[in-house]
């Protein structure tokens, strides 16, 4: 697809040049397992039964944290195609002989590098903190699969949805208000956080239907059994992934359909 | 084949906003073409859609031979593009938006590498190629926009308003960076301004637009030899002595122009002029301004639109007008 190589490099070079927005996005999932993983722990109330047998808390909230910041990553990633409209950059874009969809996907693409790198990190921080990740029935090349393959849907799923809301939207605050609308009540009526056992009811059935839920108890179950992982575990892990799978290929559609028709300054 | 060829190209925003009204412009291959015509006489809609930004709401157009709804992805391949409005990514380097860019058109990077150089020397910006587009000044921001839409080797050249918001120094050099690009790469160039010396000074042929409509076409020889005749403007204390003053005998053509004053088109102001003073002092007219003006664009565009091109409409309209251009562009 041209334009797709030239625009994805250009996004990643501005990434990697500008040390705040990469120390911050490295700062924040930091904050995410300390802050969270050592309160929650600490209060000593925690059933080992209730957050699946994990050896350590940190160890049962990785895989929520891990989509979460997959999950904030891709959603702000629409926000620089409405800044390139203001800024005029995206004029350039859409004179020039590309595919129209080209500018949402490097959108989408470089999101997902960043995401990777910032996954990558956490998961050795998590190693690292005291008490922290623990791989108590060791890991296996699937688990590491598993967990590459979530968090791409996830990144990949979000920021199609926010990329393709910013190529309607002129405003910044408009999206910032969107945003900060959903991605709290995203987070809080999933299973990143929290196990089902702590929730209420009505709440864990929503949660049951929430694509970012599919994403870290796919991570959470590979993690915890390694490789005690049972066929059933196995097969409940593909399922959430199919669901997270049948959930991009749509995105992928609408984004492609919507961008090669509607973009415009 | 001709570079450029519309047929009726009309665009109307939002419904009753006419901005283009069936337009209709020819330009030939390797003219430099001036659109000349004051803010919001439609000349950025009719790029737009020149080079495919816009779609017209009727009519048509071809450009580089192709057709601007149907073979919109070839139009772009043929055309440079330099919009009113800054394009380049501050955050990264000049050299890097040329290079980008260049990608767009699967540029081998070999020969853009070479297409680039040359491009930069052209414009003298080899020095900051590597400086971040953030620190260049609003004239290297120019000729940088400039060459970026080069890149490609196009055929045909759009550039609009391509000297607003520059001093008159920095503009004289924007000039001669044209005229230097029109002989030195062999381009069509098609050229918007509201500024009548950059038209005059750059355009082999003229069309002055208002409204969205074509007024009038020529080089701007004939521009100035279609007004046949020198304007004097006076200006009267009195209603009373304007209409005394229509009442001499020997002009070509005289015209209201604002409260008690006139402007009148005569053969020759210099052998008129003692005449008409003659005549003024006879019948005691009370004369308090006086000019004579020989052909200029200046003249040129007050006879074809019936306004002076320095003076924009009042300040509400003018703003009105912006906003509203703003509100449907975004």
């Amino acid at each position: 697809m041209s334009g797709l190589g030239p625009l994805t490099a250009r996004d990643l070079k501005k990434w990697y040049r500008n040390p705040v927005s990469l120390i911050t996005g490295l700062i924040q999932p930091f904050f995410w397992l300390a802050l969270f993983g050592y309160a929650f722990s600490k209060l000593g109330t925690i059933d080992p039964a209730a957050i699946d047998n994990a050896p350590s808390y940190i160890t049962f909230l990785l895989g929520g944290v891990l989509t979460i910041i997959g999950l904030f990553t891709a959603m702000f990633s629409g926000v620089n195609i409405i800044f390139d409209r203001r800024l005029g950059p995206l004029s350039r874009f859409l004179m020039s002989p590309i595919h129209r969809s080209s500018i949402v996907f490097a959108k989408i693409i470089s999101a997902m590098v960043r995401i990777l790198v910032q996954v990558g990190i956490i998961i050795l921080a998590a190693l690292i903190l005291p008490n922290g990740l623990i791989f108590a029935h060791g890991f296996t090349v699937e688990g590491a699969l598993v967990i590459v393959t979530a968090v791409v849907l996830v990144a990949f799923i979000f920021s199609s949805m926010f990329s393709i809301i910013a190529v309607r939207i002129t405003r910044p605050d408009t999206i910032f208000g969107i945003l900060n609308l959903v991605n709290l009540p995203l987070l809080f009526t999933s299973y990143a956080m929290f196990p089902p056992a702590l929730m209420a009811g009505w709440l864990s059935t929503i949660a049951q239907y929430n694509p970012v839920s599919w994403s870290a108890e796919s991570i959470r179950t590979v993690i915890i059994n390694g490789t005690t992982l049972t066929a059933s575990q196995g097969g409940q892990v593909l399922t959430w992934l199919g669901g997270l799978a049948l959930l991009a290929v749509a995105m992928l559609l609408i984004v492609y359909f919507v961008s090669e028709k509607e973009i415009r300054e | 084949m001709k570079a450029i060829e519309t047929k009726d190209l009309t665009k109307i925003y939002s419904g009753h906003l006419k901005a283009v009204d069936a337009l209709n412009i020819d330009v030939e291959e390797g003219e430099i073409y001036g659109l000349l015509g004051p803010n919001g006489a439609g000349k950025t809609t009719t790029i737009k859609m020149l080079t495919t930004s816009t779609p017209p709401t009727s009519g048509t157009a071809k450009v580089a031979g192709y057709d601007i709804i149907r073979e919109s992805i070839k139009v772009r391949r043929e055309i440079g593009v330099v919009p009113q409005d800054l394009t380049a990514d501050e955050d990264l380097k000049g050299y890097e938006n040329l290079m980008m860019v260049s990608q767009f058109y699967d540029i081998p990077t070999a020969k853009a590498k070479e297409t680039i150089e040359r491009l930069l020397g052209l414009v003298d910006l080899k020095e900051a190629a590597d400086r971040y587009v953030r620190g260049y000044s609003g004239g290297m921001r120019k000729r940088l926009e400039l060459i970026i839409g080069l890149v490609h080797d196009p055929k045909i050249l759009f550039l609009d308003e391509p000297t607003l918001g520059l001093d008159v120094t920095t503009r004289s050099q924007m000039w001669d960076y044209v005229r230097q690009i029109q002989e030195k790469l062999n381009v069509t160039i098609i050229l918007t301004s509201h500024y009548l010396e950059e038209v005059d000074a750059l355009a082999d042929r003229i069309s002055i637009i208002d409204h969205g409509k074509v007024l009038v076409t020529g080089t701007s020889n004939e521009l100035k030899a279609e007004l046949k005749g020198d304007i004097i403007q006076m200006t009267f204390r009195t209603q009373g002595d304007e209409d005394i003053i229509k009442k001499y005998p020997n002009f070509i053509e005289i015209k209201d122009n604002g409260p008690n004053s006139v402007r009148m088109k005569v053969q020759n102001s210099d052998e008129e002029l003692p005449d008409i003073i003659r005549y003024i002092s006879e019948n005691k007219l009370a004369v308090t301004k006086m000019t004579v003006q020989k052909p200029s664009l200046d003249e040129v565009f007050l006879e074809y639109t019936g306004k002076d091109i320095r003076v924009e409409e009042s300040p509400g309209d003018f703003k009105k007008t912006m906003f509203n251009m703003r509100r449907v562009r975004k």
